[in-house]
């Protein structure tokens, strides 16, 4: 009998007690406990002292998918090397924001996240640290991409890339035309189309899919979209610091010219774009298009099949277009939280100076993210942005990313995409009145929105 | 809180509102005892006290020992709910008055939450819509299931595997049932040139019809097994009198149902209110549409216009978010009343 | 609650009416016959899964519904790619739904039941607070909750499948607790008390005499949570750390929502592999889960 109420009691202490086993670790801010359960991913060496002396640790809220497979490898470096644990995160793409708030909710909040405009800079304002004399900060070659809340350097544009109409110069070439004779959205035009109509013939058509499901409406509604952006900045005569309240929308015939020539000519029917399921990218790749719109980022996966692969600007019909670039920007931009404890921000410094410093490393980087505007960092190998850089030497204008300011983004381009699709099902007027109302009014409606109150 | 869960308590409540607990039920002898011992008011009053916090079996021998394990008994239960439930509860309630992007960060601001909620344009259609669907759904899928409900208790051949088919539904999550069928709808619908979330037409009725095919089977349950209570020899008492098929189904059948009914109706007009997963996974509130500059997702319900609200790009709107939560909160605790009152008013009747 | 519909076939076969019978039995057989086709229809889209994991991505949504023969044939192909997509391994979310949902039933099962014959029979105030607190709770839709709850379970480390349990316990107890007392109700105290005086403690008592009692009613709410719990969506998407762990739910949700191009076939596969335990359960335990489920909605 007594024995068994020992067992009970014991059985009790345990019930309750595993309800408050988590109070004692709740504040000690760090990223390496493991004891919420048994299943610590990253045990290796926890006992080892190696030079992580201070303790801290590095929590890296990641904002590019694409980069993911890369930074997992560094964070499994900078451990094996410095023995420091360096968690990173990678947020499906589209819901950094929203992972962003969640895990700055939790005590193991990360160190390192990234923001990517004045507007994110000034929301999470008392969370960045100033950067000014770090010595990161010291490693930068150009301020260009830094984003300043105030006077403090909130975050350091640690990478930058391009985008705009990526061509495979062989294919042009085997209908005949000739990549250097783009100039201007008239050539394209021509080019675009004539390879549209002789597609089965030549095996291959102008365009890749155009798809907007997920991911792939980014290229039209982020990226294409910038164009319009960057025409009205032009217009006005000086770059956005802050988003504007309103935009009027003047260059959106342009957008409808280039968006219209990517989804009359490609591979799939314009009306069966809105569920997506096509690849684009393998598209390119496989050589069953000439034509398609991406990123800088994709250079490696690109060049593997397509060596000669060139990127070329966004020609929309614009005048004196014969003397644009490619969009350059980027919205990764390294924060350090300033509410972590000092171990970690320290731990978090030291390994952004790692980052860009270390000859591998960098490497690495460089090869996931183009260029680093470090002075240490390797060379970039990325073919895009030496297009890039090619045509800023020739004198022609960089277009910068001013897509970086749409209002409430989700939001906005959930209402863009929707209306893009619809147009593509019916290409009327009244479609692309809704495409233009998404576009300007949208535009209006979330910065209202955003800075209520 | 899965919809299962629900109807149970309507009958708690009706218990609750005639001040008859059912746990708490005092012996009869102890009333009694009561009566006569009117005299003595105070004393009674005492007792009555007494009974009150330290329950009904005080003096039993089995509850005497009972009281010192309290830890092990009830012990966890209240840790894990005060943790599950009634802390999340308040702070969500404070919360709804509060202005924040983080929790620690957060400063009170009264009811301008519920006022911004209010005039929030997508909020109100997304109630507008989700009491359409809810009618609509309520309607077909009862009428349907009391159908086939019907119809398996005519003793057809092979009963006993389509009540298997029927249910079976059932047990697919909702996330998967939103992908299985955005599968099956696109499929038809790109034939024509469009999709489940371009087209907004489809996109109510798709999610209609997904509901009657997860939700028919369960309240078939609900119906066989109260087609299965009605008396034998009220239905051939019927038939003898020379009552038609129909006739005895709407004299007989459908008056003695009546519980059923009222528990699947509420059933399905609670679910239809608290849909979420089905929403989010086939049209995700898909197309959006502008309307006055405003873009409006044409098919989003409640439950995700909230989820929405809060984990937007918009972090200034999570105080309004969670009042649009508080706000749903009570919809659905009324939708429970409204039940409660309707039973409780036809048991009186009876 | 009588689920079985025997008896009333038994007194449609003893009518004494010869001639209405033929013609009843005529009735009878076309209903078969209608019902069976309804039943065909009813199964479809299961099959059209079946059919499309087969396939080959870019035919599954231009031929959601002929068979994946020819060039549309993917093979085993869509399994491979499923199982290793999204950065995640898919066996590891089918683990972790397993993994939670089996600890939180449990726990829910053995705490509640506990709980509700403590509170049945000692009830005292504490002991009704607990339990009109719990009633009240199924009223709450869990979006009122979601947000602070996933900070709260956050702050207590309860974001793991082996500790997220206390969270369903806590969010969960009301229908299981309310569930017990009903049936607790229902037994004399007499036993228990006659086990009491012979000498045995609470403990004993419980497990030696009420528990056994119970076990029909566990079995209802088990089945009622399980159903619950491995379908869940939101409350481990927003309480779980997700990077680590994933439900079947959220690792569904995670393809379609994310990492560059969806490869339907490869989703379509999933899903196959997500509904075949599920479709197994029913089949098994097809008699429990139908008994719970008209027990979880008609009693009271």
């Amino acid at each position: 009998m007594k024995l068994k109420k020992v067992l009970a009691l014991a059985m009790a202490a345990a019930m309750t007690g595993c309800f408050f086993a988590g109070c004692n670790t709740t504040d000690n801010g760090g990223g390496s406990d493991n004891s919420g359960g048994g299943a610590s991913s990253t045990s290796a060496g926890d006992n080892g002292d190696g030079e992580n002396a201070g303790g801290g640790s590095v929590y890296w809220l990641n904002f590019k998918p694409e980069a993911d497979e890369t930074l997992q490898a560094i964070a499994k470096k900078y451990k094996e090397e410095k023995n420091v644990d360096v968690k990173v995160l990678t947020a499906a793409s589209g819901t950094y924001d929203q992972q962003l708030s969640a895990e700055m909710e939790k005590s193991d909040a990360p160190t390192l996240f990234v923001v990517g405009n004045p507007a994110k800079a000034k929301q999470w304002s008392s969370y960045t640290l100033d950067l000014k004399d770090t010595a990161v900060a010291k490693e930068l070659n150009t301020d260009e991409y830094n984003i300043y809340d105030g006077d403090k350097l909130a975050a350091i544009g640690y990478c930058y890339e391009c985008y705009g109409i990526i061509v495979n110069p062989t294919l042009v070439e085997q209908a005949g035309h000739k990549v250097d004779d783009i100039k201007n959205f008239e050539t394209l035009k021509t080019v675009v189309e004539d390879i549209h109509s002789r597609a089965s013939e030549l095996g291959f058509d102008a365009f890749t899919s155009c798809d907007m499901d997920g991911d792939s409406s980014w290229r039209f509604t982020g990226h294409m979209a910038n164009l319009e952006y960057y025409y009205e900045e032009k217009e006005a005569g000086s770059t956005w610091t802050e988003a504007p309240a309103t935009i009027t929308g003047k260059y959106l015939p342009n957008f409808k010219n280039l968006y219209d020539l990517c989804i009359n000519n490609s591979l799939t029917d314009p009306k069966d774009l809105a569920t997506g399921g096509h690849d684009p990218a393998n598209e390119f790749k496989e050589g069953k298009a000439a034509f398609t719109v991406q990123g800088s980022w994709e250079y490696s996966s690109y060049a593997e099949k397509v060596p000669d692969a060139k990127m070329i600007p966004y020609y929309c019909g614009v005048d004196g277009e014969e003397k644009a670039g490619l969009n350059c920007g980027t919205e990764n931009c390294w924060a350090v939280n300033a509410k972590a404890s000092e171990e970690n921000q320290k731990a978090t410094l030291d390994f952004m100076y790692w980052c860009v410093t270390d000859q591998s490393a960098s490497e690495m980087l460089v090869e996931a993210f183009g260029i680093m505007p470090f002075k240490q960092a390797v060379e970039s190998t990325n073919g895009f942005l030496k297009d890039a850089a090619a045509l800023e030497a020739n004198g022609n204008y960089v277009m910068d990313w001013a897509t970086n300011y749409q209002p409430n983004v989700d939001e906005y381009r959930k209402a863009l995409v929707s209306a893009l699709n619809a147009y593509c099902a019916d290409q009327s007027e009244a479609n692309w009145d809704q495409v233009k109302a998404a576009f300007v009014d949208g535009w209006a409606t979330q910065y209202a929105a955003a800075n209520a109150g | 809180m899965p919809a299962v869960f629900y109807p149970v308590l309507v009958k708690e409540m009706i218990i609750l509102a005639e001040d008859k607990i059912p746990t708490m039920d005092e012996p009869v002898d102890v009333s009694e005892d009561v009566a006569e011992e009117e005299v003595e008011i105070k004393e009674t009053f005492l007792q009555k006290l007494s009974r009150f916090y330290w329950g009904k079996n005080r003096s039993s021998p089995l509850t005497k020992p009972l009281r010192k394990w309290f830890l092990l008994f009830i012990g966890p239960v209240t840790a894990a709910f005060i943790i599950g439930f009634v802390w999340p509860f308040v702070q969500g309630i404070y919360l709804s008055m509060c202005k924040f992007q983080l929790i620690q960060d957060a400063e009170f601001v009264g009811f301008k939450n519920y006022i911004s909620a209010f005039s929030d344009a997508s909020f109100m259609r997304s109630f507008w819509y989700t009491a359409l669907f809810a009618i609509v759904s309520l309607i077909l899928i009862n009428v349907l299931a009391f159908a086939v409900a019907y119809v398996l208790t005519l003793g057809i051949k092979g009963s006993n595997l389509f009540r298997t088919v029927f249910f079976m539904p059932n047990l697919i999550g909702g996330i998967v049932l939103g992908y299985i069928w955005s599968m099956i709808f696109d499929g038809i619908l790109s034939h024509f040139g469009t999709s489940i979330v371009q087209d907004s037409t489809w996109g109510f009725w798709g999610l209609i019809i997904l509901m009657c095919w997860q939700q028919i089977g369960y309240m078939m349950i609900i119906y066989v097994a109260g087609l299965n209570a009605i008396p034998e020899d009220m239905l051939e008492a019927a038939k003898i009198d020379g009552a038609s098929g129909w006739q005895s189904l709407w004299r007989v059948t459908i008056p003695n149902m009546m519980p059923s009914i009222t528990i699947c109706t509420f059933l399905s007009l609670t679910n239809g209110f608290k849909l979420f997963d089905q929403n989010l996974a086939l049209t995700n509130g898909l197309p959006v549409v502008m309307e006055g500059g405003v873009g409006i997702s044409q098919t989003e319900m409640l439950a995700l216009n909230i989820y929405n609200t809060f984990y937007g790009s918009n972090m200034s709107a999570r105080g309004t978010a969670q009042a649009k939560a508080v706000i749903f909160f009570v919809l659905v605790a009324a939708i429970g009343l409204a039940q409660l009152a309707y039973t409780r008013k036809k048991e009186v009747q009876q | 609650m009588k689920t079985e519909n025997k008896p009333r076939k038994n007194t449609d076969d003893e009518m004494p009416k010869a001639g209405k019978l033929s013609g009843e039995k005529k009735r009878m057989k076309a209903l078969t016959v209608v019902f069976s086709i309804i039943c065909i229809v009813y199964v479809l889209p299961v099959l059209a899964v079946l059919v499309n994991s087969f396939k080959l991505n870019t035919y599954v949504k231009t031929d959601t519904f002929s068979l994946p023969t020819g060039e549309m044939w993917a093979g085993i192909s869509n399994f491979i790619n499923g199982m290793n997509a999204g950065n995640y391994p898919f066996w590891k979310s089918a683990l972790y739904s397993l993994v939670i949902t089996l600890l939180s039933t449990l726990l829910i099962v053995i705490c509640t039941s506990m709980a509700a014959w403590y509170v049945e029979r000692v009830n005292s105030l504490f002991c009704k607070i607990i339990y009109y607190l719990c009633v009240f709770s199924m009223v709450v839709p869990f979006q009122m909750v979601m947000f602070t709850l996933s900070k709260t379970a956050d702050q207590l480390k309860l974001n793991t499948p082996w500790t997220i349990p206390i969270v369903y316990l806590g969010f969960g107890a009301g229908l299981a607790i309310f569930m017990f007392v009903g049936f607790v109700k229902s037994i004399p105290i007499e036993i228990e008390e006659a086990a009491a005086i012979d000498g045995c403690g609470p403990v004993r008592t419980y497990f030696s005499v009420v528990f056994p009692m119970l076990r029909p009613t566990m079995i209802s709410v088990g089945i009622l949570e399980i159903m619950w719990i491995w379908n869940d969506y939101l409350l481990p998407q927003l309480v779980l750390d997700v990077n680590e762990y994933k439900t079947i739910p959220i690792h569904l949700q995670y393809l379609k929502g994310s990492y560059g191009t969806v490869d339907l076939g490869a989703t379509m596969a999933i899903i196959l592999m997500s509904i075949i335990p599920v479709i197994v359960f029913y089949l098994v335990c097809q008699k429990y889960i139908i008994k719970g489920v008209a027990a979880g909605a008609v009693k009271g």
